[in-house]
């Protein structure tokens, strides 16, 4: 009897490892296998270190790491405030607060591929319709290059990125929100404390735990988003908005117009992505734990 | 605590100042709800306008003449009857090993002592941290050429359900860990085997957790895009919604074909949006159990 709970528990545990074998293991050890070859998907040609001078040489790559940077940046800066503004407002039980919350959250449900794609239509220069309605506002006289222009594209990708992400922050800070006592908020009241008093004296404080896991997986997963960025801009223009996770993309697939694969460099240089981002997780983690030995 | 999740009035008397802000409070969130909603109905309207229409542009988020040809064109000559077939494929397919795979791992992870558990299970948790984004995707893909899955959807049903499991087990693990393990033993004591617990007790318990498992990975599913795009880059029968479309934007005569677009834009928001309408709650719990829990 035993032995044979020992075996049904094996193949119960079975599909599971099998997935993490194939689908994480495995492509993670698949890396290092290349990374010091030229491989376009047929042929492997050893090359010794001439993937890592070349990494260090390139500069679209190091441009795509610091506009990932860039856009982790806009992101977060709007997104976060944002959010809590948000949560805190839908906290004050006004009216149709579950409506709100629903709505604010739709965003995240639906593919970025598409919500990407519905946002091409809208930032188009010549029939896009943000363009007809900040001009009939009167707030622009000539139509913008949203997805076309240098200056501008980042302010599109990072209004797709709010947009398309605000409603997950929110619901972290408002699941945070109910674990502060009710009694707490009814006695900062009875002080006279008033609403935006009561947000950075009760609020923020009892938040800060909450807030602390919410910045690390805002920045992880900032740093991680491609999709979207592929979908609206493809990188362009002249690789304004080309992060570095999009850029590995187009170096390991060849999409790029009249380029083979170039497998193994795309396999180092996204080792050296990791290593960003890891480096950017645990430089976070250190600060976060300094600022709580110091507050 | 239950106020706050469902925004009902405590019967508080307010003072007229605090009407006026809580009235002007309630204005901007509306107004932030319209500017949400605003790219779906604009799609979603949009879809019905005649291609002249949406290529000329202008401000006016409905349609002058409404017509319902984009659909027609888009699910007879466009191939959006075969994407949305496969699309729903996907979905169901990493819905179901997601629910099997989970529910069963979570509960081995749970109930069960054995030797290296321990690393193993942290092997789950450092991969869903360990991120070398999309590489990883071109190792799956030589792999499914070698083992000649590349042709079907099997590929990317089975590569998405083993990317995105390792939540949903977690999820699973802390559900059964709070069921009383006296279940088990009087279930034992009764002659029920370790597989028999699982589908005897432990599946009928799981069903809320179940619930947002299905709901979340029919969405991941539904969703997916650059996995099942690198692996139908050569075949166009095997395109779900997502790739569908965007292969259309891609295509040199994209701007002509705005109207047919929009209408596959629709065909594969509406659905999703539907659910999401439905089972909200099991889409809000599963977000937060997932990330600030886990």
């Amino acid at each position: 009897m035993k032995e044979h709970n020992g075996i049904s528990a094996t193949l119960m545990l079975t599909p599971a490892v099998f997935f993490l074998a194939v689908c994480s293991i495995y492509p993670f050890i698949w890396i290092f296998r290349y990374i010091c070859y030229d491989y376009n998907g047929f042929r492997a040609v050893y090359t010794g270190t001439r993937n890592f001078s070349r990494m260090l040489s390139d500069a679209t790559f190091w441009a795509s790491v610091m506009h990932t940077f860039e856009y982790a940046f806009y992101k977060l800066i709007f997104i976060l405030p944002l959010a809590l503004v948000v949560a805190v407002l839908l906290n004050q039980r006004l009216r149709g607060s579950a409506f709100f919350r629903g709505v604010y959250f739709m965003p995240t449900v639906i593919s970025t591929a598409i919500s990407g794609m519905i946002f091409t239509f809208i930032f188009a220069t010549g029939n896009g319709i943000l363009n007809a309605l900040l001009k009939n506002l009167g707030i622009i006289v000539k139509p913008i290059g949203w997805l076309t222009t240098q200056s501008v594209v980042m302010a599109a990708v990072t209004i797709l990125a709010v947009w398309g992400g605000f409603g997950n922050y929110m619901l972290y800070f408002i699941t945070g929100m109910t674990s502060i006592p009710e009694d707490v908020y009814e006695s900062a009241k009875i002080d006279g404390a008033s609403g935006v008093q009561t947000f950075f004296r009760i609020t923020l404080p009892m938040l800060s735990p909450v807030l602390k896991v919410v910045l690390l997986l805002a920045i992880t997963s900032a740093f991680k988003d491609y999709e979207a960025i592929m979908v609206l801009t493809n990188g362009g223009p002249g690789n304004r908005s080309m992060v570095m996770f999009l850029y590995i993309y187009k170096l390991i697939f060849g999409t790029q117009a009249g380029t083979q694969a170039q497998i193994g460099y795309g396999a180092l240089l996204s080792l050296m992505a990791a290593v960003i981002v890891g480096s950017v997780t645990g430089i976070y983690l250190l600060v976060s734990k300094k600022l709580d030995d110091v507050v | 605590m239950m106020n706050v999740l469902t925004g009902k009035k405590t019967g508080v008397v307010y003072s007229a100042t605090q009407r006026i802000i809580r009235v002007l409070l309630f204005i901007l969130l509306l107004f932030f709800a319209a500017v949400t909603i605003f790219p779906v109905l604009y799609v979603v309207f949009g879809s019905f306008k005649e291609n002249s229409e949406l290529l000329i542009g202008g401000s006016n988020i409905f349609p002058s003449k409404w017509i319902i040809e984009n659909y027609i064109e888009a699910w007879n000559q466009a191939n959006f009857a075969v994407y949305t077939r496969n699309s729903v494929m996907l979905s169901l397919g990493v819905m179901f090993i997601s629910l099997f795979n989970a529910t069963m791992a979570g509960y081995v992870f749970s109930r069960k002592k054995f030797w290296g558990k321990e690393a193993i299970y942290m092997l789950f948790v450092a991969f869903m941290f360990i991120n070398v984004g999309s590489v990883s995707l071109r190792p799956l893909y030589e792999l499914a050429i070698k083992l000649k899955i590349n042709k079907s959807l099997w590929a990317v049903v089975i590569f998405s359900a083993g990317g995105g499991q390792a939540m949903y087990i977690f999820l699973v693990r802390g559900f059964v860990s709070s069921i009383p393990r006296e279940l088990d033993e009087a279930a034992k004591i009764d002659g029920c085997s370790f597989f028999q617990i699982y589908y005897r007790i432990i599946v009928p318990m799981l069903k809320p957790v179940m619930a947002t498992i299905a709901i979340l990975s029919f969405r991941q599913g539904w969703n997916e895009y650059i996995l099942p795009m690198v692996f139908t880059m050569t075949n166009d029968k095997l395109r779900p919604l997502t790739v569908g479309v965007n292969m259309l934007k891609n295509a040199g005569d994209g701007t002509a074909a705005w109207n047919i677009m929009f209408a596959g834009a629709t065909i594969s928001v509406v659905p999703i949006i539907l659910v999401f309408c439905f089972f909200s709650r099991f889409f809000m719990s599963g977000m937060t159990a997932g990330a600030v829990k886990g």
